[in-house]
This record gives C-alpha cells, structure tokens and sequence, in this order.
C-alpha cells in the first residue's frame, strides 16, 4: 500500500512537471525532515513553488526515514514548502542553478504553540495565517457584541490573555506594543489602542516578534526581540447611501402644462437599510413601479410566510402584488396610465432592521389622486321583451388619500421556532362628484327621443379605517418533516360615508302625469363596521421519506354591522325614507378541517387531500335599530371540498403540473348587505342576505420546455372550471319605465375552459428573436334576465407574435401584432349575437448616437371594432424620446420626450357578455411634451434593449 | 516552560504518530459536500446590469441563504468521482422534490484521465480529454475542517472568469477534490468560488473501501467532446447569454 502511495506521488511529481521534460537541465532536490528532537517525519508534506508568481510546480511527502526527493525540476529560484500536522509550516528559499543535485541536509520542523494549535483545532471557522513568526486572526471568525472594544475581542482570541488591568499577553510572553496599521496609536501604551478602539473597525489581529524600538531607532540590533500587535482596520464595512431625483415639465395640448417629480434616497449597512420615496405629477402615475417598490421595501420586499390561513399545499409559492385603496398594500403600476387626468402626490418611509435571528420592517406611505374622468359609453341590453339601448355621458372627479403603515417582526427563538408578527393599517379618505345623463331608447323604436331619460347629481364623501393583526407561530420537531404552526388574525375596517343624491328621471311612456317625471332629492349616509376574528392550525407528519401527512384546521367568525339612513330631502324639512334606510347585522362562521397526503420522490410530487367546510349565517335586518325586525337569515351550509395536485420535474427542462381543487369563494360583505343602492336610480342594486358561498370545480394542466442550448422557450395548458352558487347579477327590468334592478343571486351551472400556449426562439442566436403566442377562452354565463334565465356563451381568440431585432449594440427593433377576437351568443335573443375586435400593433427602434446620445421611438397602432353594432375605433399611438448621458461616471441624464405626438390618444373599453353589449370611451391624457433631468448617484446604464423584466 | 512543553509536545506527537499510523486508511473514501450557491452575489457580476440593478437585487434579497445542494466525491489513491448524492434534491422540511442534473466528473489519476458527464443547455455531454490540474499557488493559511488541517491554495478560472480558493487536507494524500477541481498535495475540503459566490463545504467525510463504486453511469445519446471543445462552448454559452442581457449561470454550474 505504502509502495504503491509513493509510486503515486513520484507519479505525480513527473506528470506535473512533465511539459518541462524537454529542457536540457533538470535538478533534484532532497532533504531529511525531523522535528526539534531530530525524530524523523514520515508522510510530511513537500511543495516546491516557483519564487516569481509562487505556483505550485512540483509536491511530494517524506518517506519512513523522513527523505523526500523531488526530480525534473526546471533551473530557477523557488520557494520550498512543508507542512505537517501540529508543526509549524515553512517556507524556505532554493536556488537551482549549478548543482544538480540540491540536498537541503535535515530540515527541522519547530511545533505549533498549544495554545494555537487549538485555535486552529477548535475553532472550526477561524482561519489563522502563519508565516513564519507572525500569527494572524481573521477577526470574522470571533463573535463579539456590538459596540465592543478591541479588548473585548482579544479576550476572544485563544492564545492571547487580557488581565484586568487591560495588559496583553500573546503565547506566553507580554505584548509591548500594539499599533494600527502598522503606526503607533497615539501613545506608547498598548492599551491606549485596545481600549479606545471599536472591535468593529478592526478586520485583522496579527502577532510578532519584532525588535525593540531602542534596536530601531539606534540601529544596532541587540538580539532582543519583542511581541508587538498591529490591528488591521477594515475598509469601512459594507455601508452606502444612494439616491436618484427625476424633474420634467413640458406643455400639453389643450391641458394646462405637465410636470413630474421623483425622488429615492436609501442608506444601509450590513443591518439596516432605510429608505426614502416621494412622487409627484399630473401625468398619470399613480403608484410606484416594481423597481421604485423594491428599493422602498428592500429586504421586505416579498416575505413568503406570512400567509396565516393555512390549506392545502400546492408547492408553489405566490406573490400577491398592488392593490386598491381598501388593500393594505402599496400600490403599485407596471407603468399602466389608465383613464382619464390623474394629479398624484406620494410618498413615504421604510426601514428594515435584519439580523439572522430578528427581522424587523416598518413603512409608512401616504398617496393621494385626484382623478378626472369624462365617458361616453353605449350599452345595449338583451331583454326578452325587446333589446334596449342606453347611452350615458359622464363627468366625475374623485379625490383618494390614503395613509398606510405596517409593521413586521419576524423573531427566530431558536433553530426550532420562529414567530412573525404583523401589523397592517390604512386610513383613507375620498370624495367624488359625479354629473351624469342617460338616455335609454327601445332598439324597435325609431322615434327620435329616448324612452327614459336621467340626469344625475351624485356627491359622495366617505371615510374608512382598517387595521389587521396577525401573528404565526411555526415549530419544527427534531423529527426531520414535522412541523405544527399557529396562527392568530384579527381584521378590523370600518367606513363611513355620505351619498347626496340628486337625479331628474323622465319616462316619456308614463300614461299617467304623476308618473313621467321623478324627482329623487336624498341624503343617504352608511356607517358600516366589519370585524373578523380567525385562528389556523397546521400539523405535518412525515410518514416516510416520501409520504407525508399533512392536516389543518381553520376558524373564522366575521361580524358585520350596518347602519344606513335615507332621508328624502326634496322638501325643506327631511323625512326618514324608511323603505332605503337599514340596520343590519350578520354573523358569518366558517370552520374547515382538511387532511392531505402528499408523495414526493426525484422530482414528482403528488399530493391528495379533501376537507369539510361548514358556514353558518345569522343575520338580521331592520329599517332601524329602534324598529321592527324586517327579516332574518340564518343559514347552514357544509360542504366537502377535494384536492389533487401534481408536479413532475422531467429531463432535460421539461415540467409537467396539474390539480383539481374546489375553490370556495364567499361572498363579499357588500353582496350580502340588504341595501339597495339607487346613486343611479336607473340601475338599482341591491344585496343579498340570503347568498351561498360560490364553488367552483377547477382542472388545470400545463408543461413547460426550456431549450438553453438552442434558447428555445415552450409553455402551454388548459384550464377548465365548472360553477356551483355562482354569484350572478341577475336582473329585472320594469317594461314600462325601463329601469334595471339587479340583485347577486346564486346559479348553478356556468363555465369556462381554456387554452394557453407560448413558444419562443431565435431566428439567429442574439441577434433575431421569435415569440408566439396564443390562447382560446370558452365560457357561458347564466343570468336570469326577468326570471327567465339568459345563457350567454363566449368565445375569445387570442394570436399574439413579437419579433425582436438586435443586430447591434447601437440599434434594436422590436415588432408586434396580437389580434384578439370574441364572439358571444345569447339564448335570450340569437339575432344579437355579437362578435368584437381588440387588434394591436407595434413597433419600437432604439438607437444609440456617438456622444452617449439615444433616441427612441415606439408607434402602436389600436383597433377596437364591433361591427354589427356599427363601433369602430382606430387609435395611433406615437411617442419619442431623445437623451443623453452627461459626464464621465454618467450620473445625469437629459431627456426630451414627446408623448402622443399625433394627439390622438383615447380609452376605449368594449365588452360583449353577459346580456349586454357595451362600448366606452374616456378621455385620457394626449399629446405632452417634457422635458426632464435624472441624477442618480449610483450611475445610469442606458441601453438600447429592452428589458428582461429587471427594471 | 521546558517542563510545561515537555507534555505538550508529547501529545503532539502521539497525535503525529497516531494521524500517520491513520494515514495508510486515509486514501479512500467518501466525501460528502454541501454546495451553497449566493445568487445576489452572482447576479452583480452580470455586466449589462446598472449598478441600481445589482444594488437592488442585493439589498431586496440580502436575508436569502444561499441555495444547498448535496454532493459526493467517492475517492481512491488514483480515481475519484464527483456529482449529486442523489439523483433528486428536497426543501428544507422534505415535503418537494426536483430532479438533479445528471453529473458525474471520473478522474483517473494513475492514467491521468478525465470523463465528464454533465447534463446541461438541454443535453447530456460526455467530456473526455487527459487530467488536467489548474496551477495552483499555495497560501500561508491554515484551518481546521472536519478534523483534518488544512492549508489554503488558489487558482483562476478563465472560462468563468473566477478565482478558486481551496483548501486541502494535509493528512489525506489524494490529489482529488469536488466538482472539476484536483491536482494538490491532498484532499480539498472546501473550495470557494469567487470569493463566497458559491462555497462548497466539507460535511463529513468517511474513510472506506470505495473502489468498487467508482463506476460512470451510462449514457444514452452522448454528446461527444473534448475539454477544448467543451471550453468554447461555455466560452461562446456565456458570450451570447450576456449579449442576450440573461445571467448565463441559471443553466451552467458555476
């Protein structure tokens, strides 16, 4: 065995050196090596490097006798190298120049200190360096509480002992003299540094015998040697501070002039991060983008445990982004400008506190937008007595603002258990006004004035409050799989709101006079509160290394209470209107216990469950609290909900997923609340106390292919879903005065499949891309219609391709089409079956000018047609930029941008389903033109590419 | 002193004697490795994005640990083989799976020989070339892992362009180590790519007969190269999935 190791490493020694076997000279180097006794070493470790770049050209070990022998060395200076275990290593300088044979004689091997062996032995991260007589620490390796000093962490070191009276002793012998970086700290005693100094700043401890400083300074070395300490001190750890600021201002056509404003300042170290953001313009923006959300948020951008309701676990992971005004979270808009003119203001503060154990983030955010919108909208309705048309003009502006602030703790106790604690509250304030006129004509009729007429004053306020706790308590067992968790949630949100009312109705068919003129004169006001207490358990229990048994159990019990007044203001003296007036309470108790098994073994995973769910409703509703009660809800519904999911991991990137699961979907409080909303008294809604939860059965399938080879991209699937309760809007029109009531009800029976498929490759590898993609929807929809049930069925195609062109590094194009088309057919009445057209066209250049100068230009071109309803809407799309990089680290960056330059822009929204067909158009922010500076501290890249979602 | 070194030295000495006496078993065996990769760290080396961009994905995901993965290095004197310790991985609790790539890198010392299986860019490739050792230079530094001294050595690659930082046993004279990397005086126990961009950490090692399990998985479909060819085509990979603005490292190993 032994013959055969060396054999090995002779082996080795030539094979190494073996491109070298040419040159004429080759040299041998031989050695015996001992400890201090003069014990000879076996197996001790040989390596020669070059002494220019130190590169290991040649290695060996000593044999029983302790002698090693390195052949076919190349002429030249090296540096030889041995190490053995618990023996200091050394370095030692060889020349082969003349002799052909080098033999060192007997090396002597000096032991580690005890002291250090054990630093290196025990302390298993603590990487020490020794060369020759000096010893370093890699202060990383040695853990002491913030804000200590260097004393502290020489405490730390082993080797090194620290009395009370702060003198330092290092192996043994006393250290004389400290210094930082090489220089004396202020004073010559050692401790002056060691106590004054913060063990933060110091990256590096090393120790050595050095002569003494009378030796120095006369120049005569007297043999004396004595221990001296140097503190390396860190290059300022990892710390920064960086920040952007954007302005621009530019004219409008036929708007007063547009401008812009955004600012981020963050600051972090290894701990902290605190982040800054404010926003202000009338061009639309309302939120932040996903990168503005990500620098704000920064480490707490996306927490993946936080969801307390826990279920079946599919494997996947979701995000859940935005939101509205009644959402807790910061909204955010992938640059979508919506509708109509938007002033926006908004800011806030965000700061994160992470160590491995505790996570701390806490943010405020103020927004506030002030929207202006002015429609056009045609819908025209499938009734069973004739289809009717309705044309509305409206003119509205409403004003949100809206505080947010959260709070997130998450506590790791020990490696078993962890804690999150979040808090999340809102307080939102808005007021909008509204002036509307609607005209609704019967289609046979040919008569030139409508059948019914409105116009409407609407002038709301409202103010609403929300708050919601929730605490998760998660334990592993030291039973590898088993896990229980905990969770605790109380939400609270209250509103409160004022709704004047002031609406002229005519109905020219009315025979009698009373009848064809109503005037509705209220002041409605609705306070509402919801509070909801829920409580989750979840049990893991590994089975096998494969099966896994997982179990939970969820509570939850809402409370909601409201209280709405009407009053009837025609008259000079307001009068109760008791048939709109409510008070209204309602309990909700939902209990679910589930169990699941799962499967898991190289990539498949399988998981197959069912759980009970039960929901029960009291309620009860009055015209006031003082009245009688009008009607009561109580209801049990208990349900038995199954699930199957599947993922499966194939070669070569190649992924297959699917499942059926029932979804339940309770109502909304709105739904259920028995008020009747008549703010347009020509479309009234109404709540139901009496609604279901919604079910739906839902299948999916998908695979995904990824090619990196060929860059090749695939992914496609079908869904299906099929409706039980599903929550409908049904509706009853009055023939004579043509006034909608619509009020949720639950149908069985509607449901939608679909088809989604994409493909992606290159048409030549960097420089010509080639997407694809497509996506077919069928649905039907059961709305009773006058009690007479409508089934509409639709059909959506889908056709969308993006060719990208990237020949350069100084010009791109990019060039799309998606054509979209839908049909609907409607039982109700077959001779409206409607077909609309959504088109899209593209096309974007960017090119890069000497003089870091890029210009670039995207015209779309939108196609909105429905022809049997005569709608047909073209809108071109042009906008162009011009901007340049100032200076050599490209801080500042000046653009000229002009947006809708041919003026055209428009919203157009259009719909076919249900038993309508409707169109709309908004008026929206046109031709602007601005002019703009950014200054970012960290520098800005500008590239003529668009993209891969990292912006 | 003499009287306090004197007991020391003779610990130090049986613990010589008794590592040399362990040396003869020490030449064969199984490593197993734990592969934590920093992708924030990675994704800063990608030159087409801003520094907003890689100071934005570092502060976001500051509190992420690095991904684990599982390896094995079954070492001999004169062979060692390297891959995953199975063909799937799982999350942390064991409740999901996904499939490992298949990887097995032979290296065979006596002949100085190198077969590499790897599946990646959508295929399975088998690289057969002579041993090749980077030239490595040897630090000052020495450590403690898994009970065994180790010394500090570095290399460069230039296909990836990073800078390996090993550190091998100087008890265990093997010249093998994990994923493509060999060629010093002893075992390596943990190798640093690119300073924390990926550490492969030693967690145990167990001394036993292995010669027998050092076998190369078939292959159906190979596709055939050798190291130079195998070279420029993660040279030309990494080129057009930079021009293409993708970090390149989503479907090579790093």
């Amino acid at each position: 065995m032994k013959n055969r190791l060396l054999v090995f490493f002779f082996f080795c020694l030539f094979s190494s050196a073996a491109f070298a076997q040419t040159a004429p000279t080759r040299f041998t180097l031989q050695a015996t090596v001992t400890d201090t006794l003069g014990t000879k070493l076996n197996s001790v470790t040989v390596m020669l490097q070059t002494g220019k770049d130190s590169v290991l050209t040649s290695f060996g070990r000593t044999d029983e006798t302790g002698k090693f022998s390195l052949k076919g060395i190349k002429r030249g200076t090296y540096i030889l190298k041995i190490t053995y275990v618990g023996m200091m290593p050394l370095n030692q300088k060889v020349n082969f120049d003349t002799d052909q044979t080098v033999d060192l004689g007997t090396i002597k091997l000096k032991p580690i200190a005890k002291e250090l062996y054990e630093v290196v032995v025990k302390a298993a991260r603590a990487p020490l360096t020794i060369r020759g007589d000096t010893v370093e620490y890699d202060t990383r390796a040695f853990k002491v509480p913030p804000g200590s000093s260097v004393e502290d962490l020489l405490r730390k070191l082993p080797g090194v002992i620290v009395d009370r009276e702060g003198n330092i002793r290092a192996q043994g012998q006393e250290v004389k003299r400290v210094t930082v970086d090489g220089k004396q700290f202020f004073s010559d005693d050692p401790k002056t540094a060691t106590k004054n100094l913060q063990a933060e700043a110091i990256s590096k401890v090393q120790v050595f015998s050095d002569k003494t400083e009378k030796a120095k300074l006369t120049g005569v070395d007297d043999g004396t040697k004595e221990k001296t300490m140097n503190l390396e001190l860190k290059e300022e750890f990892k710390k920064g501070g960086f920040g952007k600021i954007t302005g621009g201002a530019g004219p409008a056509s036929n708007l007063p002039a547009r401008a812009e404003v955004r600012g981020s300042y963050n600051k972090f170290d290894k701990k902290q991060q605190l982040s800054l953001i404010g926003l202000a313009n009338n061009t639309n923006q309302t939120g932040l983008s996903w990168a503005d959300y990500q620098d704000f948020r920064g480490s707490n951008s996306f927490n993946w445990n936080d969801n307390a309701d826990f279920g079946f676990s599919s494997g996947n992971y979701y995000i859940i982004g935005g939101g509205d005004d009644e959402s807790f979270s910061i909204p955010i808009t992938g640059g979508d400008r919506g509708r109509g003119l938007s002033d926006n203001v908004a800011g806030g503060a965000n700061y994160n506190y992470d160590t491995k154990k505790t996570k701390v983030s806490s943010n405020y955010y103020f927004s506030q937008t002030k929207l202006r919108t002015e429609s056009l909208g045609e819908v025209t309705n499938f009734i069973p007595t004739g289809d009717l048309n309705t044309t509305t003009a409206s003119n509205q502006t409403t004003k949100n603002s809206s505080h947010r602030f959260s709070f997130r703790l998450e506590k790791q106790l020990d490696t078993l258990n962890t804690l999150v604690f979040s808090t999340s509250g809102r307080y939102n304030t808005s007021t909008a006004l509204l002036l509307s006129t609607r005209d609704i004509r019967r289609i046979l009729n040919t008569a030139t004035t409508p059948t019914t007429s409105n116009t409407t004053v609407n002038s709301r306020n409202g103010q609403s409050f929300g708050l919601s706790n929730a605490l998760i308590y998660r334990h592993k067992f030291m039973k590898k799989g088993r896990s229980f968790a905990a969770s605790a949630n109380y939400e609270l949100s209250s509103s409160d709101g004022t709704l004047d009312l002031e609406a002229r109705n005519r109905f020219f068919e009315a025979t009698d006079i009373n009848d064809q003129l109503r005037i509705i004169s209220q002041l409605q006001s609705t306070n509402s509160n919801v509070s909801q207490y829920k409580a989750s358990l979840l049990f893991v229990e590994p089975l096998s290394k494969k099966f896994f048994w997982e179990s939970f159990y969820n509570f939850s019990l809402r409370y909601d209470e409201v209280d709405r007044n009407v009053l009837n203001t025609q008259t000079d003296t307001p009068t109760r209107n008791d048939s709109l007036s409510r008070y209204y309470t309602n309990t909700y108790l939902y209990n679910r216990l589930g169990t699941s098994l799962r499967y898991t073994n190289k990539g498949l995973n399988l998981g197959i469950g069912g759980a009970v769910q039960q929901f029960q409703i009291n309620g009860q509703y009055a015209s006031d609290q003082t009245l009688p009660i009008l009607g009561r809800i109580d209801r049990t519904f208990t349900t038995f909900v199954p699930n199957m999911s599947v993922n499966f991991d194939l070669k070569n990137n190649k992924y297959l997923y699917g499942g059926y699961n029932v979804g339940v979907q309770t109502p909304t409080s709105r739904q259920l609340q028995p008020i009747v909303d008549n703010s347009n008294p020509l479309f009234i809604t109404q709540g139901n106390p009496d609604l279901l939860p919604a079910i739906t059965h839902r299948l999916n399938l998908g695979f995904n292919y990824f090619n990196p080879g060929s860059f090749t991209n695939f992914y496609g699937g079908v869904n299906y879903g099929y409706n039980i309760n599903q929550i409908v809007y049904g509706q009853t029109i009055d023939t004579r005065t043509l006034i909608t009531s619509t009020r949720p009800q639950n149908i069985t029976g509607g449901y939608n499949f679909g088809y989604y498929s994409y493909l992606s490759f290159p048409l030549k590898k960097t420089k010509a891309t080639l997407d694809l993609g497509g996506n077919l929807n069928l649905g039907q929809l059961i709305t009773p219609i006058n009690g007479v049930n409508n089934q509409t069925n639709t059909t959506n195609y889908n056709a969308n391709l993006k060719l990208s062109l990237t020949p350069a590094d100084w010009f791109t194009f990019y060039g799309s089409a998606e054509v979209g088309i839908g049909n609907a057919r409607y039982s109700i009445n077959t001779a409206q079956n409607a077909q609309t057209i959504n088109n899209s066209y593209q096309a974007d250049a960017n090119v890069k000018l000497p003089g870091d100068i890029y210009v670039s230009s995207s015209f779309n071109y939108q196609i909105y047609r429905n022809q049997r309803f005569g709608f047909n809407q073209g809108i071109p799309l042009w906008n162009s930029a011009i901007y340049r990089l100032i200076g050599k680290a490209k801080r500042m960056e000046v653009r000229l941008s002009a947006y809708d330059m041919l003026n055209r822009n428009v919203n157009v929204t259009q719909y076919a389903g249900q038993n309508s067909v409707s169109s709309e158009r908004t008026r929206t922010l046109a031709r602007y033109f601005m002019f703009s500076m950014t200054y970012n501290m960290r520098g800005i890249k500008a590239s003529v590419r668009q993209s891969n979602g990292w912006d | 002193m003499t009287r306090l070194l004197k007991p020391v030295l003779f610990t130090l000495l049986l613990l010589t004697t008794y590592l040399s006496e362990a040396q003869t078993n020490q030449t064969e065996g199984v490593v197993l490795y734990t592969r934590r990769t920093f992708w924030p760290k990675i994704t800063a080396r990608m030159t087409y994005l801003s520094q907003e961009q890689k100071d934005r994905a570092a502060n976001t995901w500051k509190n992420e640990e690095g991904s684990k993965e599982k390896m094995k290095l079954t070492f001999t004197p004169t062979t060692s083989l390297y891959g995953y310790e199975s063909e799937s991985s799982e999350s942390e609790d064991g409740r999901y799976t996904w499939r490992n790539r298949e990887l097995a890198l032979f290296r065979d010392f006596a002949n100085e020989k190198q077969v590499d299986i790897e599946e990646m860019l959508g295929k399975v490739y088998v690289v057969e070339d002579s041993l090749r050792a980077p030239s490595w230079k040897i630090g000052n530094q020495v450590r403690e892992i898994a009970g065994h001294m180790c010394i500090n050595a570095t290399t460069t690659d230039s296909v990836k362009d990073q800078v390996l930082t090993a550190w091998f046993a100087q008890d265990i004279p093997v010249s093998a180590g994990p994923e493509r990397i060999c060629g010093l005086p002893g075992l390596i126990l943990e190798l640093d790519i690119n300073n924390g961009d990926v550490i492969i950490e030693t967690a145990s090692i167990t001394f036993k007969p292995v010669a027998a399990d050092i076998k190369l998985p078939k292959v159906k479909k190979p596709k055939k190269l050798d190291e130079k060819g195998y070279e420029t085509m993660l040279k030309t990979y990494i080129a057009e999935q930079i021009k293409e603005q993708q970090n390149p490292y989503w479907e090579i190993r790093y």
